[in-house]
């Protein structure tokens, strides 16, 4: 049969399979049922056709009715698919892998995404059973290839394996009462029952979708208008925000977890996800009758109640709400939103969320919400305030008076509980907890528990108000220290002050499996793009105080004891480390909890940290105040909306784009400016400008896109109730998403220096310098996988300079890639008013970009992951040592966004874990001597990996370090898994 | 003077003295013990290594083998017999899978790749540690080299064997060591002979004259056994030790376990495994090792 042929038959197929899906949807009732919605039948339509136009239909649906057009044009969404070869995958394919068929570019969607989940659903809706089972088999396939990883049995002995606790060997100026043992190394997780129990909930209990939040503010919007209000005026946004945060919050069920020490939830379920269809909610739509049976991270299965809520009320009224669909529908689906949607390139976290930042709780635990109104109030009542600045103040109000509402519902639920609570020891905590919860945070906060409490009534309107993603606590060990030595200092004898600290021991960790009661909502492409993360709340602990000394005390302490015993992806702990001013003492317990833990804290070097923040005018108050965000990047607490996470910046395509005069290969995409053909770049120097040329392209798109992205925050989803802690803005009358802040930045992430920077040199030396071969030899070689050109690959391998192998030409190349990513970023302004900052880590993106990027002229294969942040490759060198000097011979001016610098390492077993201590102990401060930023350790071997891939249900709390962030293993996708097991093996 | 052809230098080594060390490897040595671990130090001369897994059969090496000991069908193999040590071979080699062990370096480079590390030596206590092969075999040179180290504020130490010229050293070397950690490894001179390729005489003798020594110069002194099994771990020989140590008042001693990876080096540089070690493939037994432990703590002497 000819091709033409084939194709026309491949339109009449489709057709024809839209024809019946019509038919179904128009003539079976219970199939229609899922047409409706609150507001009456859907209205949308999908278009279907191939890249060369052979294929072209679309399906309308439109009153309740469903028809078929012999073409796709004019359809609100269309799917676009290379050709009729992958037409005939998508029919028999189960969703994830369709899933995948979008990530490698062999289609695309373009037009209204919402349109595209619930044309998903209603395909679910018809081929439920079969994507059940074809789920089902790849768990079965999961657990068979992860059995086959390791040969016999192996014994486990990663949760065998014995801790010794180290005792001090001195203490520090700050620690005031802890001098006995400020390592605590008496206590253990077996002192915690109560601990024990929610840790055991932590790991085992499934999380479940919650629609709380998006029921709620649906209704509220529903019945007071979104653009407009109820009387056709249009309201402002950051007024109809306070309303329907106040709305929320005083509807909002108030629940004490059983046995907690700490009143609220964020949700309403035991381990919610929570849903925010103002930002990627609506990516949920088609998985509402499957989401209970993926392969990775599973959710429980949604209730048909709930099913209905989100199909026929939640999801249609936000799927033109949410700031990707703004960006689309305003600005026409700009091309910076295209190369955004192809996956390959970019990914805008400001499509989910605006967050990312620290707030300013010592001034919560100072005033209290009733003080912030107090100075609100003041700020009207001055002279001349604009109309807008008053409104805007009183959306503040708002926010506040619902806070308090719900402080005082939690507080009463305690009495409540209390009333029927049985056991007196219980009942006693209770009342105790009603008083706290009445107290806190609408007035200042007097004790340790007052304190605490405070800041997590609070932290749970921050995940009302915003999308739970990097929103970090800063500073904790420093703000709860004046609550922690005031209780102390009322104790009269050790015995009362042993047992005070076992409860603040206890109280920090219910704060931490408090925090672990909500999870980000991954849809399941976000499972192959960013695997096992949790929304990423860093706390940051010692450093320097504001002043510049040893900020190191009790509650550093007694964080890093909680950290080490519950051993938990999140909070994401940062430790800074200044070499002058903290002691080894701390520094060794640092790393003794990254031994225990296997993957953190995360170590940040002070002065490097702070010397990268120089240059942006900031004073060095608030430089010295710095606190770790989302995964590393810095924050000036409580004046910086940074958003340190507004994108992940793939480097690498920019690379291929310069390779081949800037066509995309995965992306079949003429997208770059014409930089040559391999054949014009006569010297290396062209090679390098085309590179660069290239990238600066694609930063101008990303660039744009976040610009348009941040006006849809400020029209769809201001924030003034997190706005009252953040400096400047009360003053300015502005939102912290419209620039109200003190500081305004956005943190990019940028990915895959190590693989720009040895493809670089290897181009360099290879063609220009020792002329062994063309550039358009090794391109072709690239293009074709090395297949067939195995000895240049060798000579690539063996021969060419590589970042992390102690060789000064990589590192001078590492610094002027890394200058230039910077510079090319500092061009722009963001929204609110502020530069970009550059960092190099990258979650888990090194993966997920690297699956959709070709061969590389250093010698990495096709579709292999990048390496982790600005990590080594892991044949650079086989002395670790090389790998840290040459990190840390980079300039961190070019990275104040932070860096992640993986490192693993696998103890001798004829160690002591005291002589493991003092290795890692040396690693980090040789590290920092030479000008190292942040490193964060891996203590895990690839065979215990491996053992947990074979047999997951043992090692469900196998902790590893991502890029940034922390993960369960056994939850990860296969790819990621690999590569945590390829990175380099350090026998230390 | 005796100049040294340097085999690896490998760094951040934790196991062969205090902190974070670079070790030097230097070619050649004075004994011939047939479970050397590091077999290619044997020969003082340079030699020719193939590894057959990094071998992508490419061919690029046959054709310019001016001996023609290289067949192009298997260029995994090199003929020994024709092989003239030219190293021809090793430069046309893409995946360095032929590699020629053993590079004349200046005292210089060697400084230069060590002073590279000093950061880690100083926050660990750390630094170089010579070892082989036999150090002491090239008293002058290493002198010259653990001089310009000490001046720069880096401890040296040195793994000796013991068989080598004891003044000489004294002269050249000692005055810059912080540490010898020699081996003491059978005290029967006949079965000295039989498996490190001479008697043992010269041994002792040193071995009293650098732990003398250690103490009018300050250096840290550790007597060392490999556990071979079957002949240095004996219940007799590691008795003879233990009283040997215990005549002349050595404190403390460490045992080193045996470790079998070594095989795959030899063959590569065509070097025949000793058929009484070809059948040890097993590390030895925790309890095993204990056992050989008590002998010494029973002797007052403990084991680090």
């Amino acid at each position: 049969m000819s091709s033409t042929m084939n194709r026309r038959i491949a339109n009449l197929c489709t057709a024809g399979v839209l024809r019946y899906f019509a038919l179904v949807f128009t003539r079976v009732r219970k199939y229609r049922e899922y047409l409706k919605t609150k507001d009456g039948w859907k209205q949308f339509s999908i278009g279907i056709l191939t890249e060369d136009g052979s294929v072209s239909q679309s399906i309308w649906f439109s009153d309740g009715k469903a028809t078929v057009n012999n073409t796709a044009k004019g359809a609100d969404t269309k799917l676009i698919i290379q050709d009729t070869g992958v037409l005939k995958q998508l029919a028999v394919l189960p969703p994830n892998e369709v899933l995948n068929l979008i990530l490698k570019n062999r289609m695309r969607i373009s037009g209204n995404a919402a349109n595209m989940e619930l044309f998903n659903l209603l395909i679910s809706v018809l081929m439920k059973d079969r994507q059940i089972a074809q789920m089902r088999a790849q768990a079965e396939e999961r657990k068979t290839s992860g059995q086959a990883m390791v040969s016999g049995n192996s014994t486990n002995t990663h949760s065998k394996r014995g801790m010794t606790f180290l005792k001090a060997e001195s203490t520090d100026p700050g620690v005031k009462y802890l001098n006995d043992d400020p390592y605590l190394s008496a206590w253990s997780l077996e002192d915690f029952p109560r601990l024990q129990k929610f840790l055991k909930i932590h790991h085992e209990v499934r999380p479940a979708i919650c629609i709380e939040r998006a029921q709620i503010l649906t209704d509220f919007f529903r019945s007071e208008g979104f653009e407009t209000q109820t009387d056709g005026t249009p309201w402002i946004p950051e007024i109809r925000q306070g309303r329907a945060f106040r709305h929320l919050m005083e509807q909002k069920k108030p629940i004490i977890r059983k046995n907690d020490l700490l009143a609220g939830t964020t949700t309403s379920k035991e381990i919610g996800v929570p849903l925010y269809p103002d930002g990627a909610g609506v990516m949920l739509w088609g998985e509402l009758l499957t989401v209970h049976e993926r392969v990775l991270n599973p959710y429980q299965p949604l209730s048909e109640q709930e099913i209905r809520a989100l199909n026929q009320d939640i999801f249609p009224f936000w799927s033109h709400r949410n700031f990707r669909e703004y960006v689309r529908d305003v600005y026409h689906e700009p091309l910076g939103q295209q190369l955004d949607e192809r996956c390959a390139a970019t990914f805008l976290w400001k499509t989910v969320a605006l967050s990312h930042t620290v707030l300013d709780y010592p001034k919560l635990l100072r005033l209290g919400l009733r003080g912030i109104l107090r100075e609100i109030d003041e700020e009207i009542a001055g002279g001349n305030t604009s109309i807008q600045k008053k409104q805007y103040l009183e959306a503040m109000k708002d926010t506040c008076q619902g806070m308090i509402t719900y402080a005082h519902h939690l507080a009463e639920e305690a009495r409540k509980e209390a009333k029927t609570e049985t056991d007196p020891k219980r009942k006693e905590e209770l009342l105790h907890i009603a008083e706290t919860a009445a107290h806190s945070p609408e007035h200042p906060a007097r004790t340790l528990d007052e304190a605490v409490q405070a800041i997590w009534t609070h932290w749970i309107g921050v995940h009302m108000e915003n999308t739970n993603a990097g929103f970090s606590l800063g500073r904790m060990d420093q703000w709860l220290q004046p609550y922690f030595e005031r209780d102390m200092s009322l104790l009269n004898t050790d015995t009362e002050r042993k047992a005070y600290l076992a409860h603040v021991i206890e109280l920090i960790g219910c704060f931490y499996l408090r925090c672990q009661d909500h999870l980000p909502m991954i849809p399941d492409i976000g499972n192959y793009l960013f695997g096992g993360s949790s929304s990423d709340q860093a706390i940051t602990l010692g450093g320097v105080t504001t002043e510049g000394e040893d900020a190191v005390n009790d509650m550093t302490y007694i964080f890093l004891k909680v950290t080490e015993i519950l051993s938990m992806r999140d909070p994401n702990v940062n430790a800074r480390y200044h070499p002058q001013k903290n002691s080894l003492t701390y520094l060794k317990r640092l790393c003794e909890v990254n031994v225990h833990t296997t993957s953190t804290p995360s170590i940040h070097n002070d002065e490097a940290v702070m010397r990268s923040l120089q240059g942006h005018g900031y004073t060095q108050e608030d430089i010295r105040n710095w606190a770790a965000t989302g995964c590393v990047e810095p924050t000036l607490s409580g004046k910086h909306m940074g958003h340190t996470n507004c994108m992940m910046f793939n480097m690498v395509s920019a690379l291929e784009m310069a390779m081949y005069n800037g066509y995309h290969p995965l992306m079949r995409w003429h997208l770059g400016p014409k930089t040559g053909e391999a054949g014009d770049l006569r010297t290396f120097e062209d090679f390098l400008n085309a590179f660069f040329t290239q990238l600066q392209y694609q930063a101008d798109l990303a660039c744009e896109f976040n610009h348009q992205l941040g006006e849809a925050h400020a029209v769809l989803r201001p924030t003034p109730f997190m706005s009252t802690l953040m400096d400047g803005c009360i003053r300015s009358g502005k939102d912290a998403v419209k620039g109200g802040a003190v500081y305004n930045t956005s943190g990019t992430a940028c990915i895959g220096l190590a693989d720009v920077v040895d493809s670089l040199l290897a181009v360099k030396s290879l063609v220009y310098d020792r002329k062994l071969y063309r550039l358009e030899e090794i391109t072709e070689a690239a293009g074709q996988n090395f297949e067939g050109y195995e000895t240049m690959r060798r000579i690539i391998l063996t021969e060419t300079p590589r970042f992390g192998s102690g060789n000064t030409e990589a590192v001078n190349m590492a610094n002027r890639v890394t200058s230039f990513v910077h510079d090319c970023f500092r061009r722009h302004t963001n929204y609110r008013g502020g530069p970009y900052t550059t960092g190099f880590w990258s979650m888990s993106n090194h993966v997920a970009f690297g699956s959709l990027t070709g061969a590389l002229p250093s010698g990495r294969l096709a579709y292999q992951p990048f390496t982790p942040g600005l990590t080594p490759e892991a044949n650079a060198s086989r002395n670790l040592l090389d790998n840290l000097k040459d990190v840390a011979a980079l300039d961190p001016v070019n990275l104040d966004n932070n860096i992640a610098f993986n490192v693993k390492v696998n103890p001798s077993p004829m160690d002591s874990h005291e002589t493991t201590v003092e290795h890692l102990a040396s690693y980090v401060r040789a590290y920092s001597k030479l000008g190292g930023m942040q490193m964060q350790f891996n203590v895990v071997s690839s065979d215990t990996m491996r053992a947990a891939m074979a047999d997951p249900e043992q090692y469900r709390n196998l902790m590893v370090r991502i890029s940034g962030y922390n993960a369960y293993f056994t939850e990860l996708n296969r790819d990621l898994q690999l590569e945590l097991i390829r990175r380099a093996d350090y026998k230390i | 003077m005796n100049i040294p052809l340097i085999t690896d230098i490998r760094g951040n080594c934790l196991d062969d003295g205090p902190g974070i060390r670079t070790i030097i490897f230097f070619k050649g040595c004075t004994l011939h013990c047939i479970w050397c671990h590091n077999p290619e130090t044997y020969s003082s001369s340079p030699e020719l290594s193939v590894s057959r897994d990094d071998c992508i059969r490419c061919g690029s090496c046959a054709p310019v083998c001016p001996q023609g000991a290289i067949s192009p069908l298997h260029p995994e193999i090199t003929d020994r017999e024709k092989c003239n040590l030219c190293f021809q071979c090793t430069g046309h080699c893409p995946s360095k899978a032929r590699r020629r062990v053993g590079i004349p370096m200046t005292v210089e480079e060697v400084l230069d790749i060590c002073l590279s590390d000093k950061a880690f030596y100083d926050v660990s206590g750390g630094g170089v540690t010579f070892s082989g092969g036999e150090p002491g075999m090239y008293p002058e040179w290493t002198g010259q080299l653990a001089r310009q180290l000490k001046d720069n504020g880096i401890s040296v130490y040195m793994e000796t064997a013991g068989c080598i010229p004891y003044r000489e050293v004294r002269k050249h070397l000692l005055p810059y060591l912080s540490g010898i950690y020699m081996d003491i490894k059978l005290i029967d001179p006949e079965l000295h002979k039989r498996y490190c390729g001479r008697d043992n005489q010269e041994i002792l003798g040193n071995f009293r004259h650098f732990l003398e020594d250690s103490e009018e110069l300050g250096y840290e002194f550790l007597p060392r056994t490999p556990l071979i099994p079957g002949i240095t771990d004996t219940e007799d020989n590691l008795r003879q030790i233990a009283a040997f140590y215990h005549t002349n008042g050595v404190t403390r001693t460490q045992l080193l376990p045996y470790n079998p990876t070594w095989y795959p080096k030899a063959e590569k540089l065509g070097i025949r495994i000793n058929e009484e070690l070809s059948g040890l493939q097993q590390p030895q037994s925790i309890e095993h090792l204990q056992k050989c432990r008590d002998i010494f703590e029973e002797a007052g002497i403990p084991c680090i």
